[in-house]
C-alpha cells in the first residue's frame, strides 16, 4: 500500500513553468471521469435546447421525455412540428457530435503515437483529401449515385479508406515501415488527390457544385439522422474502447521501435492493425460530418498537457473530452449567426487555436513535456 | 544467464560491418566491448538485443536460439540499457519505470501491486526514489539514464546490455551509474568508449577492430601499449596506482 500511497502525492494543480503536467493520484482521475461523464450527459440534455426555432425548454424536456420513456400524460408532445425539431433534427444532431468529437479525439491520440509525431491528427495520412476527393467526385458527376441518398457521404468515406490504406500500402513498399515514411506517404497521396479534386472542379467550372464540395470540406453534423447516428456512435466508442485496451503499446510506441523491441513488443506488427482501425473511425466521421480539422489535433494535446501522456488516462479522458468539445462547438456554430449555419470546422479552428496557444504558453510542454 | 554470440555477419549494403563475430558472457560476468567507432560495437549489442538481424550466425541465450524466441519472452531475459537519447514525451519517471513491466504483462493486464513495488525497487536500486512523481524530461541526462537503468531493472532479467549508456554523461554520472550496474550481480555486456572505465569494470574485455574481435582476456591481459597502438593508434603508458587499479596515460 506503501507505493500506492507515494503515487498519491499530488502536487498542486495549474503552477506554471518547468514540471510539465501534474499526476493525478488514481482517486483525483476517477473523480475527474465522474464529473466529466456528469458534463457530458448535461451537454447532451443542455445542447438541444439551443437552435433557430423557437422552442421554449419545457417543450423541449417534454419531447424527450416522451421519446425516452412514453408517458401518457406528455402524449401532447408525441408529434407536431415541436416534436420533429427537437427529436428528429437536433438530438441526434447533438448524438452524431458527441460521436465525431469522441471518435477525431482518440484517432487524434493513436496517429500521434503511430507516427511519433506530435502534429499528427486523425487526417495525417490523407484521409480528408481522399474524403473531399470523394465527396467531389460524388457532387461533380454523380460517381456512386447507387449508394443511396446519401451516396456523397458514402463515396467520402470510400475516399478516406482507400487513401489511408494506399498510404499504409506505400510506407510498407521498400523496406519496413516506420513514422517518417508513413507521414511523407502521407503528404504525397494528400497532394495526388488534392490536385485531383481541384482538376475536376477546375474542368466542370461548377459554382454549385465548387460551393457544396466546399461546405462539405468544411464540416457539418446537420445532415445527422436517427438512421446513422447509431452506427456512426457505435463504431465510435468500440474504437475508443479498443484502443483503450491498447494503452500498454501505445506508451510504449512513443518510445520508440528499438526500445518497444527491447521492451516486448514489435512495433511493426501493431502499427499496421492501429491504422486501418482508425482509417475506419476517421472514414466514419467524414461520411457523417465532412471534415472537421483541429479537433484531433487540440485536444489531444489539451488533454496531455493537462493530465500527462499516459494512455491509460488520455484516451478516455480525450474521449470524453472531445465529445463535449464538439457538442458545444456545434452549439455555437447553430446560434452564433442568426438564420444560418456556420460550418463546424471553422469554428473548431477559430475557437481552438488560440486556447490551444494559451495552454502551450502556460505549460512546459513538449510532447508533451519538452526540453524547458 | 550465459549469453554467446556464434559466428555474426552483417552487412550494410556492400559493407561488411561484423565479419564473423563471436563473444560469450559466463554467469554473472561483466563483459566489456571496445574498439575505435566504427568498429561495429553498437551493431553486434544491436544484433543481441533484436533491433537488428544478423545476415548470419545466431545469438544464444543459455543455449536457446534469440530467434526462435518471442521478442516478449527474450525481454524477460535481457534488457538494455542504450545511448542515452532524448526522449519528446511527457510521462512520469514512474510511468517509465513500469513500462519496463510490460515484457510481463498480457495484453489487457493492469499493473498491480506488486508491480509498483517491483518498480519502487528498481527506483530505490539507482537512488532515483525521491523522483518518481517527477516528469521525465525535467530530469539531468545523468538522471534519466538512471530512470532508464530502473526501467531495465523492472524487467527483472538476468542479463543486460548496455549500448554505451554512459555516452554524453560526465564523469561523475559514468562512474555513478556503472557502479550501480557492478553492485547487480548480472551478466553484463557493455559497450565501451573509455578504456580507463572499462579497466575499472570488467571481468572481461573483446577488442573489435573493423568488424572483427582482434584481443579478449582480462583487462591487464588485453590493454597492453601494443594493442592500444595498433588498434587506436595511440602511443599510450599503463601505470599502477596504489591500490593496485591500471590506468592508462595517453602520451
Amino acid at each position: 500500500m506503501n507505493t500506492e500511497k507515494k503515487r498519491r502525492g499530488v502536487r498542486p494543480f495549474g503552477r506554471k513553468g518547468m514540471e510539465g503536467p501534474t499526476r493525478l493520484s488514481t482517486r483525483a482521475y476517477l473523480a475527474v471521469i465522474v464529473v466529466l461523464a456528469a458534463a457530458l450527459v448535461f451537454s447532451l440534455l443542455a445542447a438541444i435546447t439551443f437552435g433557430n426555432a423557437d422552442i421554449s425548454i419545457k417543450e423541449v424536456y417534454g419531447v424527450v421525455a416522451y421519446e425516452l420513456f412514453h408517458v401518457e400524460r406528455l402524449s401532447e408532445f408525441a408529434q407536431g412540428p415541436v416534436h420533429d425539431v427537437v427529436w428528429i433534427i437536433r438530438f441526434p444532431r447533438v448524438l452524431m457530435g458527441l460521436a465525431v468529437g469522441m471518435g477525431l479525439s482518440v484517432c487524434g491520440v493513436v496517429m500521434q503515437a503511430v507516427v511519433k509525431n506530435p502534429l499528427a491528427d486523425p487526417y495525417v495520412l490523407g484521409v480528408s483529401s481522399g474524403a473531399s476527393l470523394g465527396a467531389t467526385l460524388a457532387i461533380l458527376f454523380g460517381a456512386g449515385a447507387l449508394f443511396g441518398r446519401n451516396f456523397v457521404g458514402v463515396m467520402a468515406f470510400l475516399g478516406a479508406v482507400a487513401v489511408s490504406f494506399a498510404v499504409l500500402f506505400i510506407s510498407h513498399a521498400g523496406g519496413p515501415s516506420n513514422a517518417g515514411k508513413l507521414i511523407l506517404a502521407g503528404m504525397a497521396m494528400s497532394s495526388v488527390c488534392s490536385a485531383f479534386s481541384s482538376f475536376a472542379l477546375y474542368l466542370a467550372h461548377n459554382k454549385d457544385a465548387l460551393s457544396e464540395v466546399m461546405f462539405w470540406t468544411m464540416g457539418s453534423l446537420a445532415s445527422a439522422k436517427w438512421s446513422n447516428v447509431p452506427v456512426v456512435l457505435a463504431i465510435m466508442t468500440a474504437g475508443t474502447a479498443l484502443f483503450w485496451t491498447q494503452f500498454r503499446n501505445l506508451n510504449l510506441m512513443l518510445l520508440g521501435d528499438e526500445t518497444s523491441v527491447t521492451l516486448g513488443t514489435d512495433m511493426h506488427k501493431v502499427r499496421g492493425k492501429y491504422m486501418i482501425l482508425s482509417s475506419l473511425m476517421v472514414g466514419f466521421a467524414v461520411y457523417a460530418a465532412g471534415t472537421i480539422g483541429f479537433v484531433g489535433l487540440i485536444i489531444p494535446h489539451a488533454v496531455r498537457m493537462v493530465f500527462g501522456a499516459d494512455h491509460k488516462r488520455l484516451i478516455p479522458l480525450c474521449a470524453l473530452i472531445g465529445g463535449i468539445f464538439l457538442i458545444w462547438a456545434d452549439v455555437c456554430c447553430r446560434v452564433i449567426l442568426r438564420n444560418s449555419e456556420l460550418p463546424i470546422g471553422i469554428l473548431v479552428s477559430m475557437i481552438g487555436a488560440p486556447c490551444f496557444i494559451y495552454l502551450m504558453i502556460r505549460h512546459a510542454y513538449g510532447f508533451g513535456g519538452g526540453q524547458s | 544467464m550465459r549469453t554467446q554470440t556464434k559466428d555474426i555477419r552483417l552487412s550494410y549494403g556492400a559493407n561488411e560491418v561484423l565479419k564473423g563475430v563471436s563473444i560469450e558472457a559466463g554467469h554473472k560476468e561483466f563483459v566489456g566491448l571496445i574498439g575505435p567507432n566504427g568498429s561495429g560495437k553498437s551493431t553486434l549489442l544491436k544484433c543481441i538485443y533484436r533491433v537488428l538481424k544478423p545476415d548470419c550466425g545466431a545469438v544464444f541465450l543459455d543455449d536457446r536460439k534469440l530467434a526462435d524466441i518471442s521478442v516478449k519472452e527474450s525481454a524477460r531475459k535481457l534488457a538494455v540499457v542504450a545511448q542515452h537519447n532524448y526522449y519528446n514525451f511527457d510521462f512520469s519517471v514512474m510511468e517509465v519505470v513500469l513500462m519496463g513491466r510490460s515484457p510481463h504483462k498480457k495484453a489487457l493486464e493492469r499493473d498491480n501491486a506488486k508491480d509498483y513495488e517491483i518498480a519502487r525497487q528498481a527506483l530505490l536500486t539507482v537512488r532515483m526514489e525521491e523522483f518518481a512523481e517527477r516528469s521525465f524530461s525535467t530530469l539531468s541526462g545523468g538522471e534519466q539514464q538512471r530512470v532508464i537503468l530502473a526501467r531495465a531493472l523492472a524487467q527483472q532479467t538476468s542479463c543486460l546490455v548496455l549500448d554505451e549508456p554512459t555516452n554524453h554523461l560526465d564523469i561523475t554520472y559514468q562512474l555513478q551509474l556503472l557502479r550501480i550496474v557492478k553492485q547487480l550481480d548480472l551478466t553484463v555486456i557493455s559497450a565501451i568508449h573509455d578504456l580507463n572505465i572499462a579497466a575499472m569494470f570488467c571481468d572481461r574485455i573483446y577488442v573489435l577492430q573493423a568488424g572483427e574481435i582482434v584481443a579478449q582476456g582480462t583487462p591487464k591481459n588485453v590493454l597492453t601499449r601494443e594493442m592500444i597502438r595498433e588498434v587506436y593508434r595511440v602511443e599510450s603508458e599503463i601505470v599502477e596506482d596504489t591500490k593496485g587499479q591500471m590506468h592508462i596515460l595517453f602520451l
